[in-house]
């Protein structure tokens, strides 16, 4: 029922003490006496309004207006060409930029390492539904990292790779040669996107165990009636129950590894070593705060935004044909 | 499974390892913030002979970890506040009330999780450099806000529409406004939900680094992350030190997990499945 409309017949008290639908009316007549109870008929007309405002106004002003500026903004120019219209020039410019190339060539390789993210919380998640020895203890466990911060998980993880640190003393100590963990441009992005995993499975593991929560068990007891292997519990009967929640863990893992890696990145290799471990976002933030090129940055922001656009789009795509041939 | 007890086990051993891999490099940060700077260089693995709390101390007065954690807790209690404020008051309205633009307005806030920081980095600090907010606390809680009220309103909004709307009737028969429901009713039958959220958006707003870089650009307005990250070129050589500065802006995400460990869990579910 619509609150507004129940208002005036429910409350008599206020309504000068009349009827409901006297009150009514003599609203629409105008009358002195119920031009007071018109206005309190109003208060209460607005309040959804007012209630939703605050959040309404900030989301709209500070997110979604901003959108558009930055869209404008990177047609634009940066220093001495500030604010006259450029057309694609900051396009141009970002894609003959080997460090946004390179940015960009380890998003491929974040789409790449995507479904190992998923499959690792996948199948833990499927142990500990089904009841490992210890699945209380691992849920607790595995999570904690994931409520840790980017910054502190990469400030960490420096003290652990540093080149005379903790773990080459220990391979060191089995004859390995020291290995430069974070100065290495071809293994520096796999280290960075190692820890990343590290520290966000038990976020996926969570999901995944919420979607655990509403399958029907009456299925897992009759595939083991059948005599169903394990691996063949998962693909037949875990799999196609669960393809919500597969997507919704793949489609914020990616968008995970697009916008929360700045702290890891800032703090474990600063993009280098050689720029290797640039991602969009880092090339965004350096270019803003750093190189002082505002409009480009805002050209790489947009280009991000349609990257995570298309991600998303694709992935819902991708599983829902999969799972309607499933 | 309970036909093959070897089979549970050897899963057991390879995750009982990964749970072991993953708390063990917290527990060695501990280890090394208490030792000292030479027990550090000659055995980095040994436990620490004594309790030592001169690293903290140094880190939380010398190095500015006190400051900055002052700041953190700032922000982080006036954004989560407001969130909360704003969230719930969307949520009730979007959820109970049947208003005209409703769904439009519900649109638009959803629209807000699409749209990351990153993207939108560029234009928010020109805004806010222009109306004067940047690198004041103000400036840094409106942008947290904005950040984490879409997925507040759209959580607070699915736990409300929970509520049978029966109850806001009952209410309004009682003679309750619009506000007296929302204050009287619908705040305090929100508390589960409003614990879980404010603890995920404290969390999120304690754990944040780039939007405070962006702006909060003087070295006073520090929030603790960013100063964990400035903690790595000066004390690059110290590493208890550095261990301890960590470990400062660690302790309270440590202390909330440990007791609010479920409440955490649960937001970060509900989030899932209610999408």
């Amino acid at each position: 029922m619509p609150i507004g409309n129940v208002q005036p017949s429910v409350r008599p008290a206020q309504a000068g003490r009349t009827d409901g639908a006297v009150a009514r009316s003599s609203v629409r007549r105008g009358g002195a006496r119920s031009r007071r109870t018109g206005g309190g008929v109003w208060s209460e007309r607005l309040a959804p309004l007012v209630l939703v405002a605050p959040a309404v106004l900030i989301i709209v002003v500070l997110r979604l207006y901003p959108l558009l500026l930055g869209v404008n903004f990177s047609f634009t120019g940066d220093g001495a060409r500030n604010g006259m219209a450029v057309g694609l020039d900051n396009y141009r410019e970002l894609f003959e930029d080997p460090l946004f190339r390179t940015a960009l060539g380890n998003v491929g390789l974040l789409v790449l390492l995507l479904p190992v993210a998923v499959a690792i919380p996948g199948l833990l998640a499927t142990f500990i539904y089904l009841r490992v020895p210890g699945h209380r203890l691992y849920r607790g466990v595995y999570f904690f990292p994931a409520v840790l911060s980017p910054v502190i998980v990469g400030a960490i993880f420096n003290l652990l790779l540093a080149f005379d640190g903790p773990l080459n003393a220990v391979l060191g100590s089995v004859g390995v040669s020291p290995v430069d963990w974070l100065g290495d441009p071809d293994l520096a992005m796999f280290i960075v996107v190692g820890v990343h995993i590290w520290a966000t499975f038990g976020m996926a593991l969570v999901v995944f165990l919420a979607g655990f929560a509403t399958l029907d068990s009456a299925l897992l007891d009759a595939a083991r009636v059948d005599g169903a292997s394990l691996p063949q519990v998962i693909w037949h009967v875990i799999i196609p129950s669960l393809t919500r929640t597969i997507q919704f863990v793949f489609v914020t893992t990616m968008i995970g590894m697009l916008t929360s890696m700045f702290g890891l990145l800032f703090v474990m290799t600063s993009g280098g070593p050689e720029g290797s471990t640039y991602l969009p976002e880092y090339y965004i933030w350096i270019q803003q705060g750093q190189m002082n090129r505002p409009a480009l940055a805002s050209a790489a922001s947009t280009v991000l935004f349609v990257i995570m656009l298309v991600v998303g789009l694709l992935q819902i795509n991708l599983l829902r044909r999969a799972g309607k041939e499933a | 499974m309970s036909r093959v007890p070897l089979g549970r086990w050897v899963v057991a051993i390879p995750m009982s390892l990964l749970a072991l891999a993953t708390i063990y490099p917290l527990l060695f940060t501990v280890n090394v913030a208490m030792k000292t700077r030479r027990d550090y260089i000659l055995d980095r693995f040994s436990l620490t002979d004594a309790l030592r709390f001169e690293n903290i101390s140094t880190a939380w007065n010398s190095v500015g970890m006190g400051r900055y954690f002052v700041n953190s807790v700032l922000v982080v209690t006036c954004s989560v506040a407001l969130l909360l404020l704003f969230g719930s008051m969307a949520g009730f309205a979007l959820s109970q009330l049947r208003f005209r633009g409703s769904s439009a307005l519900f649109l638009a806030c959803l629209a807000g999780l699409f749209v990351p920081f990153q993207v939108i980095m560029v234009p928010l600090a020109r805004t806010m450099a222009d109306s004067g907010l940047i690198d004041t606390y103000p400036g840094l809680i409106l942008v947290y806000v904005a950040q984490f009220l879409p997925f507040t309103v759209f959580l607070m909004t699915s736990y409300y529409k929970t509520i049978p709307s029966e109850i806001v009737d009952a209410a309004r028969i009682d003679g309750n406004s619009v506000y007296g429901v929302y204050r009287r009713i619908m705040l305090p039958l929100g508390t589960p939900a409003l614990l879980s959220v404010g603890i995920l958006n404290a969390l999120f707003c304690w754990n944040d680094v780039l939007m405070s870089l962006v702006m909060m650009p003087s070295a006073d307005h520090r929030t603790l992350m960013v100063g964990v990250t400035s903690l790595r070129g000066q004390y690059s050589d110290d590493i208890p030190t550095f261990a301890s500065g960590v470990l400062i802006a660690a302790i309270p995400v440590l202390v909330v997990y440990l007791f609010l460990q479920r409440q955490i869990a649960d937001g970060v579910a509900a989030g899932s499945t209610k999408g």
